[in-house]
């Protein structure tokens, strides 16, 4: 369980020796302290280039390639070891990343149910439910890597809310979706989010999903 | 369970099924080198060790050569001190053993039936270390009334069967009858007589010699011995390679000669034992570049699947989930190639078991052959699976795995 996320002082190393620059020096997140707690909706808005899905791949620890730290209540997660992920992955923090990670040679289902399976968290109803209720159930048995990216984003979408989480990362969960889709997903989303009172961390350079947004940060 | 098949169908793609083969055909014919070879050497030295049980092959026991007049004209027969250092100092000699011979008269009588049955005899005795399996009660305590054991060469027996019963319409006796006769040995010199009872402890076709406890020895010869117990005319060797030609030709420059020599049989053990080795050698040697095709393949196969590797962890697999549908592979491969070399060497076996058990030789359980395959296989796929454990953990998305800068 978390209850908190705080980035300290924290810059991709990518970024050092630009601290005077933009965006480094007009941005709310790199070089400050700042905490997300649950539950909430955060908005991280961003041009493109500032650092937004380093920032996810900060939190979510796939990546370390930055300076300062990031707090799990309080505790560093430099010190959090494989098995530890493992089980934070599964329980406590689910990721949507921009690149989507899906495996193109499965059907929609296989990729939706090699992440089920590890949390057994959903039914198959729920999942073939919200397939249908985003458009894409008839191409359950459908490789994922003939779908359009519009539809991909979808299913990455519902295999991101497969598991129980306490904070939801979205990293432009909608930039390939039209406002009736953005619309859909925005509405699962927020009532997954409000069944576990976890917090949502969406980024976006433009197309916001229509969450109800709490803070609205500038990266 | 449909998810668990996508998993596996995930990690196997990439799967270079040639190279897999490549492995499993070089590592069975490995493996199944290494397994012939052992079976072999088991079956062939039950051979040699089904020859006698009471010392193994690894001894040998040399004279000096009776040559026409030397013997009459006082030449020595015995081994001084200063002949046996040198030959100690051999070095395919692990170490040495004295025959103590007697120094007084022995007569036996045996009785069979209604016929008694009288002769003159020798005794000798060797260390008790130089058995390798020392017989039942193979001791003897003056006054303790109980019978000399005592060893008796087959040669003797088969001699007295095949010579002497037949030619003069006696009873033929086998080695489990005479093991049941009554022995009485009279024991006089240095103007002493006694008589003890004896017992025949077994047969061994390597001491030809009528052989007693050392402690009967010591005794007898302290009570009736003129001069105590002459110098040791013959010696045992125990030697660490049984048909090395080194031990010939010393044998032959000192004027030695091994004794029941079976030169050739020693001969015939040693190649075999130099091709048994030539062949386990060149097996292993196979099986290690097998296991080098094997690691290769892998590292290969998990290098154009690390992307997947890297995803599956992302989602929250651990890294062990992900080894084990390779540990599942490897495993599944390399138990097939263990059970088919198996099966090749009992197939192989069955070339020159037939031979031997005409020879009315039973060969050796197939289990050491099976156990060291089955160390090697097992040997093979715990390598394989640390080289996979580490590939994969190296690939954990994980904070500290990247270099940080403060």
């Amino acid at each position: 369980m978390i209850d908190s996320i705080t980035l300290d002082n924290v810059l991709p190393r990518a970024f050092a020796g630009m601290e005077n620059d933009d965006p480094v020096k007009s941005s709310e997140v790199w070089l400050k302290r700042i905490s997300f707690s649950r539950p909430g909706f955060y908005m991280v808005e961003a041009e493109s280039g500032a650092g937004k899905s380093s920032m996810c791949s900060f939190i979510y620890g796939s990546r370390g390639d930055y300076s300062g730290d990031i707090l799990f209540d309080g505790r560093s997660v430099r010190q959090i070891g494989t098995d530890e992920w493992c089980r934070l992955r599964q329980r406590a923090i689910a990721y949507l990343p921009q690149e989507l990670m899906l495996f193109p040679e499965l059907t929609v289902i296989d990729n939706i149910e090699i992440k089920n399976r590890l949390t057994r968290h959903k039914s198959e109803r729920w999942i073939l439910e919200t397939l249908a209720a985003l458009g894409i159930e008839k191409k359950a048995a459908v490789p994922a890597g003939q779908l359009s990216v519009g539809q991909q984003q979808r299913v990455a979408i519902v295999r991101t809310l497969c598991q129980p989480f306490n904070f939801l990362l979205l990293d432009e969960p909608v930039s390939h979706l039209d406002e009736r889709n953005n619309a859909a997903v925005a509405s699962i989303i927020e009532a997954e989010a409000r069944e576990n009172h976890a917090a949502v961390i969406a980024t976006s350079v433009g197309n916001k999903i229509k969450l109800p947004f709490t803070t609205t940060v500038c990266l | 369970m449909k998810a668990a098949s996508a998993l596996h169908r995930l990690l196997r793609r990439n799967i270079s099924a040639a190279q897999l083969t490549g492995y499993a055909l070089a590592n069975l014919v490995g493996l199944a080198l290494v397994a012939i070879a052992v079976q072999f050497h088991s079956d062939v030295n039950s051979v040699m060790e089904a020859e006698d049980s009471f010392t193994s092959r690894d001894y040998i026991v040399i004279s000096r050569k009776v040559s026409g007049l030397g013997s009459l004209t006082g030449g020595r027969t015995s081994f001084s001190p200063a002949d046996i250092a040198d030959i100690e100092a051999q070095p395919w000699v692990r170490r040495t053993g004295s025959f103590t011979a007697s120094g007084f008269n022995v007569a036996a009588t045996v009785d069979v039936g209604s016929q008694g049955m009288s002769t003159a005899l020798f005794l000798e005795s060797i260390p008790t270390e130089f058995f390798d399996r020392v017989p039942q009660g193979w001791d003897y305590t003056p006054g303790s009334g109980k019978p000399v054991p005592v060893i008796v060469s087959k040669d003797y027996l088969t001699l007295y069967n095949f010579g002497f019963a037949s030619s003069r319409n006696m009873p033929r006796v086998s080695e489990s009858m005479i093991g049941m006769l009554p022995i009485r040995l009279s024991l006089s010199g240095a103007g002493r007589q006694q008589w003890v009872d004896a017992r025949i402890a077994g047969f061994s076709s390597r001491l030809n010699t009528i052989a007693v406890p050392e402690s009967f020895m010591e005794w007898a010869n302290s009570t009736f011995a003129d001069n105590g117990a002459p110098d040791p005319t013959r010696l045992i060797i125990e030697v660490n390679s049984p048909g090395n030609p080194a031990i010939e030709k010393y044998l032959d420059s000192h004027g030695y000669e091994a004794a029941g020599d079976n030169a050739t049989s020693r001969r015939a053990s040693y190649f075999l034992s130099v091709v048994t080795a030539t062949v386990l050698a060149v097996g292993s040697v196979i099986c290690i570049l097998a296991f080098a095709i094997l690691t290769l393949s892998i590292f290969l196969l998990l290098q154009k699947n690390s992307e997947k590797i890297r995803s599956l962890m992302m989602l929250g697999y651990t890294p062990r989930a992900v080894a084990s549908t390779y540990f599942t592979l490897v495993g599944a491969i390399n138990a097939a190639v263990l059970a088919g070399s198996v099966g090749l060497m009992l197939l192989a076996s069955r070339l020159w078991r037939g031979p031997l058990a005409d020879m009315g030789i039973g060969s050796a359980s197939p289990s050491v052959a099976i156990a060291i395959a089955a160390a090697i296989a097992v040997g093979i796929t715990l390598l394989n699976f640390a080289a996979i454990t580490r590939i994969i953990r190296k690939r954990f998305p994980q904070p500290h795995k990247t270099k940080q800068t403060h």
